[in-house]
């Protein structure tokens, strides 16, 4: 490791390559909670160049690593255990804005709010809007393909994303998709966007940007019931109102907002708020918020209000994002889920919910996207107390559980990472995790790149040992 | 990979002051919102000089993971400007500015500070001593030595051009405002290098102070307000300070405290925390406290009125004690507002830290000339002729920054600008 | 047999696994509408998936529907339409092409430039490797992240990494007011008339459905106007869309021309014409269009433009003199070095002139044989022969 770390120093600097307990420390987690991996050494590269060279060398020795953003991943993505840890937050500068185009070319390293910043110039702004947006990278949004709020409407990072030029765990330089036209053959940038790391590091990205609406509407439903917060939205979607944000907090999450710095002005007594937003030409669209006003109404919404301006707007989206930094202030430990049911079904899945918590004692907080599905139930805990952690944890599985047999998925926008294996089994066949092993192989056949992510070990382990039929594959 | 690294063992370093602010970490969740707030992450682009990455040194500290004699925690919690700029970004409510101050006050007890932080603090704490210092530095202002040695490279050079830009870039004014003291009696906190090297500025502070109704009481036996020496963890001198201070001040007869250097004020409204261990004083210190008010939000409750015209183009920068401490933003510019004829260029990123951090320039002159650097070159795209701001160590760094960069524009303290305006009215 | 499979697909997988272990290629059939798409394929024996049609589960509540493969489009746009919501895919051809070849081929029509292509609807699908495994990628959910994405993968591989046997899609409710507009006399250089209506969209508050640029013979067919001529189709409610047909008016004279023209468009291409698509960044659409639509009319065919997709796609009858097919092939193949060229149907020598269907790169030779290391599945059908 001490040659190697001298190696890469030779590329990147001294400075830039770190050994040392207490220089690894901040670098041991992201932003998962209650997980700590320690890398063997992380390296920071500043230049495209330099990455290259890295990974090269990295190549050369058959070492493992692991590329990380700014570590605000949420399913341990970013976690490398006793392997490389290769830092791509150097790598920020946005490399062209096409306004022409509605595009632009950046590194890895840019973070998502800041695309948004440089493109408002240009009337344009970046759709996917993580509400850790502030922080993250776009590489990280790649590799998690991140949603937000605002992908209801827009999209998520997928939809936005025209060309790659990745580097693949052995060193190559390869462009997915195509920036000057349509793209042909297989969909590789399809396939890795989402990959988690795990088929080489995003070098730069071609993304597009989206126009700035001409008119936005931003609406506060109060609810009586969480049951008829979730029947509205229902309601709304087949209406055919294409909102372009659906969020949901219940009464848990709205008290936590409501007590921290981001106090938003939420009625505290609520059971449920629906954060609506609607935008696009100004013509029609007082109709369609008179509409879903009804709608909510109709559901048994107590009041809706329209923020009066945009700092009223702003005031009521910053309770939204930071609602899941809030709820830290009042507990000390915290759990964070991900799970996506059909839209219909959340009246029932939400009440489930309710019920599991009631009966394990604890204490679940839902903070939302609910026009598609994707739930977030987070559970704040105090992991000294082992009774209690216990209980967390077995309510956790048995949520995952109510999701999965509602026809859901395990994960909407953070990723399997090292958190969601032991679900992958229960969601799909052997054969399917076996494609998938299958696929990762094609871009990185050492399997060196995050390694131990995403799909089971075991499942790899059978799908190499498969049949005579696959013998023929070049390994 | 370990899980449930979370549960607190038992704490490494019982008794000292971090191990008494330890759950202040337990609320730090991981999330890197306040990482793009941090000026030295932005400039060193390590996260072990970020706010996220300070805390888990600070908690690696508390569980035993690594020694308080750690050079890497060490160099890492030096590095920090103190700035606060981490907290407003911070949704989960972390108290970084205190955590700070108790991980330097524990490391402090462990290894001493440098040489030099330790001169400057015992200067601060000895008014002769700083009187001569003071004296010392106008005589070389006043023989425009300054100016000639600021041409010097490196850590000379620079200090020279911090002292050549403490000369006004305003004339000298002399009026004497009227004032039917109806807002009630103010005591001014003179400040060591205020009044040692900003004294029209402190001579302004009353004077507007008086022209928007006040009435101005002496408060004889104040001293250094210990900000310096509470950032840098000697928490005793600070203590010591704050005693004669708040019975200094108590003995004015004052209603409020007025400051015009945002980080003693700062300091000042913490004296309640500062003293919460110590029985006899936390109550007369938690009253205090809540007397002191920064110059401007006082003007800004007055109004302030309005003065004769100043024509000139002004931006206005945040000191970092103003705003991310006191969360003080609109009373500065509700100040500058009340000067006729004075156009505000909107400055990018002044909610950014421009890198002098009390004593932190002398200390860490590279982090801070790098910190320094897109603060000039958002300065310049303004094109004002005045930066605006309300602390000696920010009027200091960017003067000379300023001054070293050959660039016109010069610093102030928005009051100067309003007791000019009002300066204007009888001329 | 694995549990959750039917018995259809099962068999399906029997029949693939044994033309693996015989290296026997087969040609993936649905409703056999186009089977002359793409490049020559050469397989003695057709693996039918003809039987695999109908509903798996449609609840409406969800916008989601999860069809076997060889479900006509037609049949799944009349089942929607009775919930108020439609599938926005569009491929041209016929209304009875299946949506497992629409997915396969990654086909679009004009809704594209609002909705995206296949790649944006597909959720889930199944399918059986070149090595008879069936896979299940993706979900019955909007949103989805676990795991590697297979679907993306599938999608628009034309077959060549597996059969689909069965799609899962996003659907969208009907917009409450929808109106179809032929937009006339947008007089100028066609350069210049096209990069108007692509400024338009830039400044235009309005996104409307779809914008679909014909040239002259192509719009005389339609509609017997012979000059360019933009379609453009508006959602919305009744507000919204009486706004955007003013907005729209502001480029020619628009007159409310009707839906139907949608379904001339998709299958106005004469048999076995020749069909491709140009396309570049869309900030040069004008001078794509004005050559291409230039070279089709020439050549006695037409063209279209989706505008804002930066798309040109051009249908031209096949030329029977030698020198028209090698005038053809030099147009082609220096269009090729400039800008993007794919081939929808073609002849031989047009596929020699144009850069190949990108499969043939290491990763794609790779993916190909990680999932179908006979090379079974539809041989040559991406140039990959
Ligand atoms: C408060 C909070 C709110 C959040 N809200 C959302 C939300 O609304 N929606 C959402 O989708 N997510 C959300 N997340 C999760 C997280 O922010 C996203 O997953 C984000 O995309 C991660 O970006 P990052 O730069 O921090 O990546 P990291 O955490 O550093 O890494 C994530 C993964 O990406 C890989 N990676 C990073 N950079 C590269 C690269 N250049 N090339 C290849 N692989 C790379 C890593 O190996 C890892 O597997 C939230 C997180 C927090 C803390
Ligand atoms: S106080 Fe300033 S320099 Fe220190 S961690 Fe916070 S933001 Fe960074
Ligand atoms: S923003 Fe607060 S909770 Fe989040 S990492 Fe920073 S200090 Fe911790």
């Amino acid at each position: 490791m001490v040659e190697l770390a001298a190696r890469l120093a030779g590329i990147v600097g001294e400075r830039r390559v770190m050994l040392r307990a207490g220089e690894l420390r901040t670098y041991e987690s992201d932003g998962l909670p209650g997980y700590r991996s320690t890398p063997s050494l992380a390296v920071f590269p500043g230049t495209r160049d330099e990455t290259i060279a890295v990974v090269k060398a990295l190549a050369a020795s058959h070492t493992s690593f692991v590329a990380r953003g700014a570590g605000t991943g949420l399913s341990g993505g970013a976690l490398a255990d006793n392997v490389v840890l290769l830092g791509l937050h150097r790598l920020k500068r946005i490399v062209a804005i096409d306004g022409d185009n509605a595009r632009a070319v950046v590194e890895p390293g840019v973070v998502n709010a800041l695309l948004t910043a440089a493109a408002s110039a240009y009337g344009l702004h970046y759709a996917p809007d993580p509400s850790s947006q502030s922080a993250c990278t776009i590489g990280g949004n790649v590799a998690e393909n991140a949603g937000g709020p605002h992908c209801l409407k827009y999209g998520v990072t997928l939809n936005h994303v025209i060309a790659l030029t990745v580097l693949l765990p052995d060193g190559e330089v390869v462009t997915l998709g195509n920036p000057d036209g349509e793209s042909e053959g297989y969909d590789l940038l399809g396939a890795f966007v989402g990959s988690e790391g795990c088929f080489g590091v995003v070098l730069d990205a071609t993304i597009r940007l989206e126009r700035n609406p001409q008119a936005v509407r931003t609406l506060l439903a109060d609810f009586a019931s969480v049951d008829g917060a979730a029947h509205a939205v229902s309601d709304i979607i087949a209406a055919g109102i294409v909102a372009a944000a659906m969020e949901m907090m219940d009464n848990a999450a709205i008290q936590v907002v409501e007590a921290s710095i981001y106090a938003a002005g939420y009625p505290v007594d609520a059971a449920a708020i629906l954060l609506i937003e609607l935008d696009g030409a100004a013509a029609g669209l007082d109709d369609d918020v008179a509409r879903v006003a009804q709608f909510c109404k109709a559901a048994g919404a107590r009041a809706v209000r329209v923020a009066a301006d945009p700092a009223d707007r702003a005031r009521l989206w910053q309770g939204r994002k930071k609602a899941f930094g809030a709820m830290g202030r009042v507990s000390p430990h915290l759990v964070v889920q991900d799970a996506v049911v059909p839209r219909t079904r959340l009246p029932q899945v939400l009440a489930d919910i309710h019920h599991i918590g009631v009966r394990h004692g604890v204490n679940v907080c839902n903070v939302f996207h609910a026009g598609d599905g994707n739930l977030h139930p987070n559970i704040g805990y105090d992991a000294n107390d082992a009774d209690e952690a216990a209980r967390v944890h077995a309510a956790m599985g048995e949520i995952m559980q109510v999701c999965i047999d509602a026809g859901g998925t395990i994960t909407g926008e953070h990723g399997v990472g090292l958190d969601k294996l032991p679900y992958m089994d229960s969601l799909f066949t052997p054969d399917t995790l076996g494609a998938m092993c299958a696929l990762r192989s094609v871009f990185d056949p050492e399997r060196r790149a995050n390694p131990g992510k995403v799909v089971p070990v075991h499942r790899c382990r059978e799908w190499l040992a498969a049949p005579a039929a696959r013998a023929g594959h070049p390994r | 990979m370990s899980r449930g690294a979370g549960v607190t063992t038992p704490c490494a370093i019982p008794g000292t002051p971090l191990a008494d602010a330890r759950a202040g970490l337990d609320a730090c969740v991981h999330c890197g919102s306040c990482l793009q707030a941090c000026p030295t992450y932005l400039v060193l682009e390590d996260e072990n000089d970020s706010p996220r990455g300070r805390l888990d040194l600070m908690r690696a500290l508390v569980d035993g993971i690594l020694p308080t004699s750690d050079p890497d925690v060490r160099s890492h919690i030096d590095r920090c400007l103190g700035c606060r700029a981490c907290e407003p970004a911070c949704p989960s409510g972390v108290p970084y500015g205190h955590l700070l101050e108790a991980t330097r006050a524990t490391l402090t007890a462990e290894r001493p500070n440098p040489f030099i932080v330790r001169l400057i603090l015992f200067a601060f704490a000895r008014p002769a001593l700083l009187h001569a210092a003071m004296f010392g530095g106008r005589v070389t202002r006043a023989l425009r030595l300054s100016r000639l040695l600021a041409r010097l490279p490196g850590r000379i050079g620079f200090a020279m051009a911090m002292l050549e830009s403490t000369r006004s870039p305003l004339p000298h004014r002399t009026y004497q405002p009227r004032s039917d003291g109806s807002r009630g009696a103010v005591a001014v906190l003179q400040g060591c290098v205020m009044e040692g090297l900003f004294a029209e500025t402190n001579r302004a502070t009353s004077r507007t102070l008086a022209a928007n109704d006040f009435s101005i009481v002496e408060a004889p036996g104040q001293r250094c307000c210990g900000a310096l020496h509470a950032h840098a963890g000697d928490i005793d001198t600070a203590r010591t300070l704050a005693r004669a201070n708040i019975i200094a001040f108590e003995r004015s007869g004052a209603e409020v405290i007025a400051v015009n250097a945002a980080g003693c004020g700062a300091i000042m409204k913490e004296y309640g925390v500062l003293l919460a261990d110590d029985a006899a004083w936390r109550d007369r210190a938690t009253v205090f406290a809540a007397r002191v008010r920064d110059i401007t939000e006082l003007l800004a409750s007055a109004g302030p009125r309005l003065g004769a015209p100043v024509p000139v183009t002004v931006t206005y920068d945040a000191p970092c004690h103003l705003l991310h401490a006191q969360h003080i933003a609109s009373p500065p510019l509700r100040v500058l507002a009340a000067v006729p004829g004075l156009v505000l260029m909107p400055l990018a990123e002044s909610e950014h830290c421009c890198g002098s951090a009390g004593i932190y320039n002398p200390v860490e002159p590279e982090t801070s000339e790098r910190v320094l650097e897109p603060k000039l070159r958002h300065i310049a795209a303004t094109g004002a002729a005045l930066v605006a701001t309300g602390n000696p160590g920010c009027l200091m760094q960017i003067g000379a920054g300023l001054h070293q960069a050959r660039m016109s524009a010069r610093a102030i303290h928005p009051v100067d600008l309003l007791d000019a305006s009002y300066a204007a009215e009888r001329s | 047999m694995t549990p959750g499979v039917s018995a259809d697909v099962a068999a399906l997988a029997d029949r693939v696994r044994s033309a693996h272990a015989n290296g026997a290629p087969l040609r993936v059939t649905g409703a056999g509408t186009w089977l002359d798409g793409g490049q020559p394929c050469v397989a003695a024996d057709h693996l039918e998936l003809a039987a695999l049609t109908g509903i798996v589960a449609y609840e409406p509540g969800d916008l989601t529907l999860t069809v076997l493969a060889a479900t006509p489009l037609s049949a799944i746009q009349a089942l929607t339409a009775s919930e108020g919501q439609w599938l926005t895919m569009d491929p041209h051809g016929s209304p009875d092409g299946t949506i497992g070849a629409t997915v396969s081929t990654a086909s679009s029509g004009p809704l594209a430039s609002a909705y995206g292509t296949p790649r944006d609807h597909v959720l889930g699908c199944e399918f059986v490797t070149g090595t008879g495994d069936v896979v299940r990628g993706g979900g019955r959910v909007v949103k989805n992240v676990a795991g590697f994405d297979l679907v993306r993968l599938v999608t628009g591989a034309w077959g060549t990494l597996g059969a689909i046997t069965e799609i899962t899609v996003r659907l969208r409710a009907k917009p409450e007011q929808d109106v179809s507009l032929a937009v006339a006399t947008l007089s100028g250089a066609v350069a210049d008339v096209t990069n108007g209506v692509r400024e338009w969209s830039h400044r235009s508050a309005f996104r409307p459905l779809a914008m679909e640029l014909l040239s002259p013979s192509l719009a005389r067919r339609l509609t017997g106007h012979s000059e360019e001529l933009l379609l453009v189709r508006i959602g919305g409610n009744s507000t919204h869309a009486r706004a955007a047909v003013d907005a729209v008016s502001s480029l020619g004279t628009a007159r409310d021309i009707g839906h139907g023209v949608w379904s001339q468009l998709a299958q106005a291409e004469p048999k076995g014409a020749l069909v491709f698509r140009v396309s570049a960044l869309p900030s040069r659409i004008g001078s794509l269009f004005s050559t291409a639509s230039a070279l089709a009319e020439e050549l006695g065919g037409y063209a279209h433009a989706t505008v804002t997709r930066g798309i040109v796609r051009c249908v031209v009858p096949p030329p029977s003199e030698p020198q028209a097919v090698d005038y053809l092939c030099g147009q082609l193949s220096a269009l090729s070095r400039d800008v993007t060229v794919a081939g929808e149907r073609m002849s031989a020598p047009l596929w020699a002139a144009v850069r190949r269907m990108r499969s043939t790169d290491a990763l794609s030779l790779r993916v190909r044989s990680t999932f179908d290391p006979g090379r079974i599945l539809n041989p040559g059908i991406l140039g990959d022969a």
